[in-house]
C-alpha cells in the first residue's frame, strides 16, 4: 500500500474544552475522519502529541489505551459498525467485555437504561439487519455512551439518514451534551452543524476557519 | 490479562455461536483433528491391550523361571546324539543344574503323557502332565482341595492324581477327593483339586502357556513310563539372578548334553525385555503417526482461522474501538480456534472408543481403554489449538484498527 507518504494532517492544533459541542466541517479527504481517530486513540499521529486532561495520551501500553478507549470514549461512525450476528442488547453491551470489573447486574441496568434513553426498549432482542437505519443509529449511540464515557465522537453520524431521522439522533446528542458530555461530532450538512455549540473548518489537513 | 468468569463465558458463548453459524464449514476444518484423535486413542487401546496380555503370559510362566525344553529330534539329529551320548531331557539334568548353580532355589520336571481317562465324559480327554513336587510352587499355582503331589508318591510310584479346577467342574460331583479315575489301564485316586488361574486358551509364536485348569497331574517317574522329559522349569531364587542363572543353566546343559541341541531354553524375563523393547518401537511409531496426523489437522484449523480472521476484519475493528485491547483480540480468535479442537478431539475419542470396542468385539483384539488413552489425545488437541491458532490470532491483533474498521 504505503509507497508514498501521505501527510492527512498538517499542523492541527485544537482545543477542545469539556462540556463542548463541536462540529467538523470540510470537504471530503480533508482529514476529518483521521483527526477524529487520533482524538479517539484509535490512531497513532507520525508527529505531534495530544493531551486528554493533561495527559499524554501515546505513551501508554496498547492496554491501557484500549481500556482508556472503552471507558472514556465513545464512537460513532456514519455506516454504524454495529456486529450483525448480535442483538441490540448485547451490541449495546459489548464495551463492558473491554472495561474493568462492573457487576452482571450492574451492566444490564446500564444497558437497558441507555437503550430506553435512545427510545429502542421493544428492539431489545432484534439483530441489527432486522432494524431501520435511524434505529441501528441509535444502537449504535447507545453503545457509545453505555459506558458513560465523558467524550462522543461522531463520524458523520447522520449521513446514512434521511433528515427527519437525523433529527432524533441530533436530540440524543443535544441530551447527552446537557447532561455535561462533550460531543465532538463530523458532519457535511451545514444545518447539521448549526445544531453545535461551535464550528470548525478543515482543509487539506489544516484548520481554514478556527472555531468560532 | 486480567480474568472475569462471566466475560470468559461470554467470550466462550460467542465463539461457539460463531461457529454454529458456519456449521459444515467448521465440521469440515475439524475432521483432520478428529481422525488424529481417534488413530491415537486406537493406538494407545490396542498397545496397552497387546502389552498387558504379553505382561501377563509372561508372568504366568514366572518371571524368576527359566524352562528347558526338549526339542523333537530328526532322525540324523538322534544318530548323532546317539554318538555323542546325549540322553536326551531327564531328571538328572534338573539335579545337575540344582547342584551347580548356587542361585537356583528350585527346579520342576514335567512330561507330557498322552492317554486317555476312561469314566468320563467321552468329549474330554484332558492333557496328563507326570510333574515333581516343586511344580506347584514353581508355577505359583494353589490348591482349591486337598493336597499336590508329594516327594513320597513319586518315590513310593503311588498311583495319584491332581486334577485342574475346570475337569473337577466338568466331571461334576462323581470325581471327588478320594475318587477313582482310570487312566489308561491304571487305577489313580484323586488327592487334590487346584484352584481356578485366570488363563487364555490363546497361544503366541514364543510362549505358550499350559493352562492348568484342564490338566490331569500325576506324579513323575511312574513304572513303565519313559524317562525323556518334555521340560525342566529351573527357578532362581531372585529376579535379579534370573540372566545369571539362566547363562550358568546354558553352561551346565551344553556340557551335560555334550552340546547336542536336542533342548531349548526360554527365559521370560528376556521375552518381557524383549516386549518393552518392541514397545519403545511402538511408542516411537504412534507418536509419530499421531504428530503427523495432528500436524496434518492443526495446518487444517490454521486455514480455517486465517479465513475466520480476514472474513471479520470488520469485527476486530469494531471490538477495537469500543476498547479491546490486542490481547483480547488474540485472546477471542484463540478461545475460538481451541473449541473448534477440543469439539474434534472429542469426537475423535469417541468414535475411537467406539472403533476400539468394535474391534474388541468382532475380532477379539486385547484392547485396554484407560484414563491416559482419553486425557493424551484430548490435551493434544487442546495443545494443537493453541498452538495453531495463534498465528491467525496474533494476525487479527495486529491489524490497524482504523483500516480493519474501513474493511469491507
Ligand atoms: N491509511 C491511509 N493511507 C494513505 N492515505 C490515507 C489513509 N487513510 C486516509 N488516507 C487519506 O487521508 C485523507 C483524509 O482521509 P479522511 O478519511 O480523514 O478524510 P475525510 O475528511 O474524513 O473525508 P470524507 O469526508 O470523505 O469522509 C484522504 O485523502 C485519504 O485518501
Ligand atoms: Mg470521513
Amino acid at each position: 500500500m504505503g509507497n508514498k507518504d501521505v501527510h492527512v494532517l498538517r499542523g492541527i492544533d485544537l482545543l477542545v474544552s469539556k462540556g463542548d459541542f463541536l462540529s467538523i466541517m470540510g470537504p471530503s479527504g480533508s482529514g476529518k475522519s483521521t483527526l477524529l481517530h487520533i482524538l479517539g486513540c484509535l490512531d497513532r499521529p507520525a508527529y505531534g502529541e495530544y493531551l486528554l486532561d493533561g495527559r499524554n495520551m501515546f505513551a501508554g501500553s496498547d492496554r491501557e489505551l484500549s481500556r482508556f478507549r472503552a471507558e472514556h470514549i465513545g464512537f460513532v461512525f456514519q455506516s454504524f459498525h454495529l456486529l450483525p450476528m448480535l442483538n441490540v442488547f448485547e451490541n449495546v453491551a459489548l464495551p463492558f467485555q473491554y472495561s474493568g470489573s462492573v457487576s452482571l447486574r450492574e451492566q444490564k441496568r446500564r444497558v437497558k437504561e441507555v437503550i430506553r434513553q435512545v427510545g429502542l426498549e421493544n428492539r431489545m432482542l432484534h439483530k441489527p439487519a432486522e432494524l431501520s437505519g435511524g434505529e441501528m443509529q441509535r444502537t449504535a449511540i447507545a453503545r457509545a455512551i453505555v459506558m458513560n464515557p465523558g467524550i462522543l465522537l461522531a463520524d458523520e453520524p447522520t449521513g446514512n439518514l434521511d433528515s427527519e431521522t437525523g433529527e432524533h439522533i441530533l436530540e440524543i446528542f443535544k441530551k447527552y451534551n446537557h447532561a455535561g458530555g462533550t460531543v465532538i461530532m463530523i458532519t457535511h450538512d451545514r444545518e447539521v452543524a448549526a445544531h453545535a455549540r461551535s464550528c470548525m473548518y478543515i482543509k487539506d489537513g489544516t484548520i481554514a476557519v478556527p472555531s468560532v | 490479562m486480567q480474568f472475569h468468569p462471566f466475560k470468559f463465558i461470554s467470550i466462550c458463548s460467542l465463539s461457539f455461536r460463531n461457529l454454529l453459524q458456519h456449521r459444515l464449514r467448521s465440521a469440515l476444518s475439524i475432521l483432520g483433528i478428529v481422525c488424529g484423535t481417534m488413530s491415537v486413542i486406537a493406538m494407545i487401546c490396542i498397545g496397552e491391550g497387546a502389552r498387558q496380555k504379553t505382561v501377563a503370559q509372561i508372568e504366568q510362566l514366572g518371571i524368576r523361571n527359566i524352562y528347558i525344553k526338549a526339542l523333537p529330534l530328526s532322525e540324523t539329529q538322534k544318530q548323532k546324539a546317539g554318538d555323542r551320548l546325549s540322553p536326551g531331557l531327564h531328571t538328572g539334568d534338573a539335579e545337575r543344574i540344582e547342584k551347580g548353580c548356587p542361585y537356583v532355589s528350585e527346579t520342576a520336571c514335567l512330561k507330557e503323557i498322552r492317554a486317555s481317562v476312561m469314566g468320563l465324559n467321552a468329549d474330554i480327554s484332558p492333557p496328563i502332565a507326570a510333574v515333581s513336587s516343586s511344580y506347584l510352587s514353581v508355577l505359583n499355582l494353589s490348591l482349591y482341595q486337598g493336597r499336590f503331589i508329594r516327594d513320597l508318591d513319586i518315590q513310593n510310584k503311588n498311583p495319584v492324581c491332581v486334577l485342574g479346577y475346570r475337569i473337577a467342574e466338568k466331571t461334576g460331583a462323581k470325581v471327588h477327593i478320594g475318587e477313582w479315575l482310570r487312566i489308561e489301564n491304571k487305577i489313580f485316586t484323586v488327592v487334590g483339586i487346584l484352584r481356578q488361574t485366570a488363563q487364555k486358551r490363546e497361544e503366541n509364536a514364543a510362549i505358550s502357556v499350559r493352562n492348568c485348569n484342564e490338566m490331569i497331574f500325576v506324579p513323575i517317574n511312574m513304572p513303565d513310563m519313559e524317562k525323556d522329559l518334555t521340560e525342566i522349569i529351573v527357578q532362581a531364587e531372585h529376579a535379579d539372578r534370573v540372566v545369571l542363572s539362566g547363562k550358568m543353566t546354558e553352561r551346565i546343559m551344553e556340557v551335560s548334553h555334550h552340546q547336542v541341541d536336542d533342548y531349548q531354553m526360554l527365559v521370560p524375563l528376556e521375552l518381557l525385555h524383549q516386549a518393552q523393547k518392541t514397545r519403545r518401537i511402538f511408542t516411537v511409531v504412534l507418536s509419530a503417526i499421531a504428530g503427523i496426523s495432528l500436524l496434518v489437522g492443526g495446518i487444517g484449523i490454521m486455514n480455517i482461522m486465517l479465513a475466520t480472521v480476514s472474513e471479520r476484519t470488520k469485527e476486530i475493528g469494531i471490538r477495537r474501538a469500543v476498547g479491546a485491547a490486542k490481547t483480547d483480540i488474540v485472546f477471542q480468535f484463540l478461545i475460538e480456534s481451541v473449541i473448534l479442537t477440543s469439539l474434534g478431539g472429542t469426537a475423535g475419542v469417541v468414535v475411537g472408543i467406539g472403533a476400539v470396542r468394535l474391534l474388541a468385539f468382532m475380532a477379539e483384539w486385547d484392547t485396554v481403554i484407560n484414563l491416559f488413552s482419553v486425557i493424551l489425545p484430548l490435551s493434544m488437541s487442546v495443545l494443537a489449538g493453541v498452538f495453531f491458532g495463534l498465528y491467525p490470532a496474533w494476525q487479527a491483533a495486529c491489524m490497524d484498527p482504523v483500516s480493519a474498521l474501513r474493511h469491507e
